[in-house]
């Protein structure tokens, strides 16, 4: 197929891959961070106990019933905690030092809309719809304005969490056929002739395109059922962040996770979407090669399950969840959680893991200690009214 | 003598691009032609009369919420309920909320979607229709949020649709009460802290999720001053956000009753029809706001208030500068902007004069293509030029999506953007390609001349270099991709 990355490597080869990403910029002189962020969102409420089960907690057999995790279906992690056997990738990162997974973890929502939960999540604001900008480009319009566009989302339109006045950049797998190489040849003379914006952004689409191509996503369908290969985006969102002039954080959703009904246990519904996960941080690390170890991918949901399943063979909304932090720079290899229990008496109004550890503060972590937000932009313009929250330490090698 | 320039020019930049052979209609009288669609009118087109009233609207989605709840209460009963219900269990359980959610609305929205494409694309009013497009952007309720989706197409036609060209201060009124805006900006949330509701809670009407508002909701409130009425630079203080929040306490609609309603009247009522003023939850008082004093009891409060608000100065700089920016240029002309406010002003907030002002000036005409077109006025643009009659169910709407720019689902209460940086971007732009590569391919035949479209949409404004380039393409389709691709198309 003749295509637009066709037509690419010969543009390329003329002027240089990185300056025809973004020709119409030049921010040479800024001080340019090598640190990355990924973030993951997991729209749908993920069952954390399902996807890093607290296997030796006592209640956790009973308390779960048919969709409990045997032995034979997990890969443990310490005494009480394991990653569900769908999670071979993660596993490895986890041995490695890469991955901490992080338990019984919550926004400060307390309520079970998705809806409002996930703008609570990625807006980052105390109560939902309580700001129209998200807690990503906050954090990046609080850095050195050092590249054109300093975030990407992996979507048609940025999600919340990257909205904003800190420019960003889209870019989504076509749905539309291709535009013939000789056709965009002949659009790229007409623009150049005519009109110089429309030249610069569809160079910058070429140079996006070229940046993004080979990794499958183009051709990727949304199969029946939701299940959605997030891997070649996932590579993408590498690419992306590997360019010497791209962005420095990158954010990608992923749906599928909210399992009323049948969820599964070491097979079914819940186990391929987190094979599916599995598989994309797998092939984002792959992509990354080298600069992994300057990177830092955070996995989160909007909140958590019931403990217990409902009488349909899957789970409810419930409050605190699991969530993950890997990649070459985390200080991984261990759980971070201030474990509840499961008990009848541990659970949040007697139906749901407990939240114990703020999910903000994780991410405040990071993002001071990975990115080097300044505390003062965290506590404010990042997750307002959030001075309380103090950032997670020791995340990060070094 | 037919000035084919300006009509090209009229054509793109107030309405959606001619259809063919409506240039030279309009080129007898350019600015008389763009005119004579400013006055207000209570006709309709078709396909958005036929679209459900908002009480019908309102209605389905109270049973949905109901429903999600017997989804989230009671899974236990899942196999009766399936039963009674008539599907089988194995679908009920595969419907997950957001599907349930999507599945309950998407043929509403999507009917509604399709009649505001077909309206713009089909109209021998398009100049109103922008206007329709534009004031439901500046009264922004998205499909976004949960609660108000089925309401933006009833919102647009009730509290819109009647005021273009008529009084500013009439349309802001019917937004604020219509419950499309009540219900996106949460003012039936909202209760005053000395209300009898606040004193006695049993009072205070019950949310769908059966708990009561305890206290003021200041969204509505802001949003009037800082996005509908003076803008964020429009010498308000917090002070008057509350204030004004507190007048408007108790502003509903009918929701206890809206069974009733739909039974009695079969859903007929208008979204204006539905509002409610609910005393128990008002804060009683006069208020001070923006410097005057309000001590009129009930609804009169909060109407007298936003009449004055509409009639403040700052309201008419602020209409002026959004008016001048979406139809001459995102920075637009202070000379323009001054003219267009003192239009405003002196016809007492008259829409109609006020965009006459617009029309009448030199700057609109001065510079073509300063403007770079929203997906969607450029996908009206292509669907006009092509003369298509009919748009079947969901057309374009992927497409809009993928071009960044799903109709009724601005992302904030801010609507959509209005200046190119927005829109003139590498991955949108580059889905306008493909779009302009699809349509191309669908009407590519051996009897359809590219050039042909191309003069009858862009008459003379067709730059000689896109003539060549439409030529010169090595098939119809590629003509017309490239014509369709061509700056002049996407700018107006």
């Amino acid at each position: 197929m003749l295509n637009r990355r066709h037509l690419l490597a010969g543009a390329a080869g003329a002027a240089g891959a990185a300056a025809l990403t973004f020709p119409a910029f030049a921010f040479g002189q800024a001080q340019a961070t090598d640190k990355r962020l990924l973030v993951v969102i997991l729209r749908g409420a993920m069952d954390g106990l399902a996807a890093v089960p607290p296997i030796g907690d006592p209640n956790y057999a009973s308390l779960r019933g048919a969709i409990a995790l045997g032995h034979g279906d997990i890969l443990p992690l310490d005494a009480t905690f394991a990653l569900h056997m769908s999670l071979p990738k993660l596993k490895a990162m986890y041995d490695a030092h890469e991955l901490i997974a992080i338990h019984a973890a919550a926004t400060g929502y307390r309520d079970r809309s998705h809806f409002d939960g996930q703008n609570v999540l990625e807006s980052g604001g105390v109560t939902p719809f309580s700001r129209t900008d998200g807690w990503l480009n906050a954090a990046l319009g609080a850095l050195p304005h050092s590249r054109p566009d300093m975030g990407v989302a992996l979507s048609a339109q940025a999600p919340l969490v990257l909205r904003g006045p800190t420019p960003v950049a889209t870019w989504s797998p076509s749905v539309l056929p291709n535009v013939g190489d000789d056709t965009v040849q002949r659009l790229m003379a007409l623009y150049d002739a005519r009109d110089p914006q429309l030249a610069n952004v569809l160079h910058a689409a070429m140079g996006a395109n070229a940046v993004a191509m080979d990794s499958g996503a183009n051709g990727m369908t949304n199969a029946s059922g939701g299940y959605r290969q997030i891997a070649p985006l996932a590579q993408v969102a590498a690419r992306f962040l590997k360019d010497q002039t791209g962005p420095i954080a990158a954010v990608m959703d992923m749906g599928g996770w909210d399992t009323h009904a049948n969820q599964g246990g070491a097979q079914g519904t819940l186990a391929r979407n987190l094979a599916l996960l599995d598989d994309g941080v797998g092939a984002f690390k792959t992509e990354m090669g080298p600069a992994w170890a300057n990177t830092a991918v955070i996995i989160v949901t909007e909140f958590g399950r019931t403990a217990a399943p409902n009488g349909a063979g899957g789970t409810d909304h419930g409050t605190a969840a699991a969530a993950f932090l890997a990649g070459g720079a985390v200080q991984g290899g261990r759980v971070l959680a201030d474990w509840p229990g499961l008990s009848a008496s541990a659970l949040y109004q007697n139906r749901d893991l407990k939240p114990t550890v703020d999910i903000r503060a994780v991410i405040k972590g990071v993002l001071a200690d990975h990115m080097r937000v300044p505390n003062a932009a965290l506590d404010s313009a990042v997750f307002p009214d959030s001075a309380s929250v103090r950032p997670a330490q020791s995340l990060l090698r070094g | 003598m037919p000035d084919m320039n300006a009509a090209a020019l009229a054509a793109h930049r107030f309405g959606f691009g001619p259809r063919p052979g409506e240039l030279r209609t309009i080129a007898g009288d350019p600015r008389g032609w763009v005119k004579s669609q400013l006055a207000p009118t209570q006709a309709l087109p078709p396909q958005v009369a036929a679209l459900p009233a908002a009480e019908d609207d309102l209605l389905a989605f109270g049973r949905w919420l109901v429903q999600r709840r017997l989804n989230n209460g009671n899974a236990q009963q899942l196999e009766q309920r399936a039963a009674r219900q008539g599907v089988s269990q194995q679908q009920l359980q595969t419907l997950t909320t957001e599907q349930d959610f999507v599945q309950s609305f998407r043929e509403r929205v999507s009917t509604a979607v399709g009649a505001r494409l077909e309206a713009a694309a089909l109209s021998d009013a398009p100049v109103r229709e922008r206007l329709v497009h534009f004031w439901s952007n500046h009264f922004t309720v998205s499909t976004i949020k949960p609660a108000a989706v089925a309401l933006p197409p009833s919102f647009e036609k009730d509290a819109i649709r009647p005021h273009v060209g008529a009084k500013f201060a009439d349309m802001l009124l019917a937004s604020s009460k219509h419950p499309g805006m009540i219900i996106y900006l949460d003012n039936w949330l909202s209760i005053g802290p000395h209300s009898i509701a606040a004193q006695r809670p049993e009072r205070a009407r019950r949310l769908p999720g059966g708990q009561r508002p305890t206290g003021i909701n200041e969204n509505l409130g802001r949003e009037i001053l800082e996005l509908h009425t003076l803008g964020v630079h429009g010498g308000y203080t917090q002070a008057d956000v509350q204030a004004l929040a507190a007048v408007i306490t108790g502003w509903t609609y009918e929701r206890a009753r809206l069974p009733e309603l739909v039974s009695i009247e079969r859903g007929t009522r208008s979204g204006e029809q539905l509002f409610e003023f609910d005393d128990a939850a008002h804060e009683p008082g006069t208020k001070i706001l923006l410097g005057r004093s309000y001590s009129q009891g009930g609804v009169e409060q909060g109407e007298a208030a936003l009449r004055d608000i509409a009639g403040r100065p700052a309201c008419a700089q602020f209409i002026a500068t959004k008016l001048c920016r979406h139809y001459i240029a995102d920075q637009p002309p202070p000379t323009a902007v001054e003219r267009v406010a003192r239009a405003f002003v002196h016809s007492d907030g008259d829409l109609r004069t006020t965009m006459e002002a617009v029309v009448d000036g030199p700057e609109a005409w001065a510079t073509p293509f300063a403007k770079f077109k929203q997906p969607e006025e450029y996908a009206v643009t292509l669907l006009r030029a092509a003369n298509v009659q009919t748009l079947p169910p969901n057309a374009g709407v992927g497409a809009l999506v993928a071009m960044g720019q799903r109709p009724y689902a601005a992302p904030g209460p801010d609507g959509w953007a209005d200046i190119s940086d927005a829109w003139l971007t590498a991955d949108l732009v580059w889905k306008r390609l493909e779009f302009a590569q699809r349509f191309a391919e669908r009407l590519a035949r051996a009897d359809v001349n590219p050039i042909d479209i191309g003069e009858a949409s862009l008459g003379p404004l067709m730059s000689s270099e896109t003539r060549t380039a439409v030529q010169r393409a090595e098939s119809p389709e590629q003509g017309l991709a490239i014509l369709f691709a061509a700056p002049e198309m996407q700018r107006r």
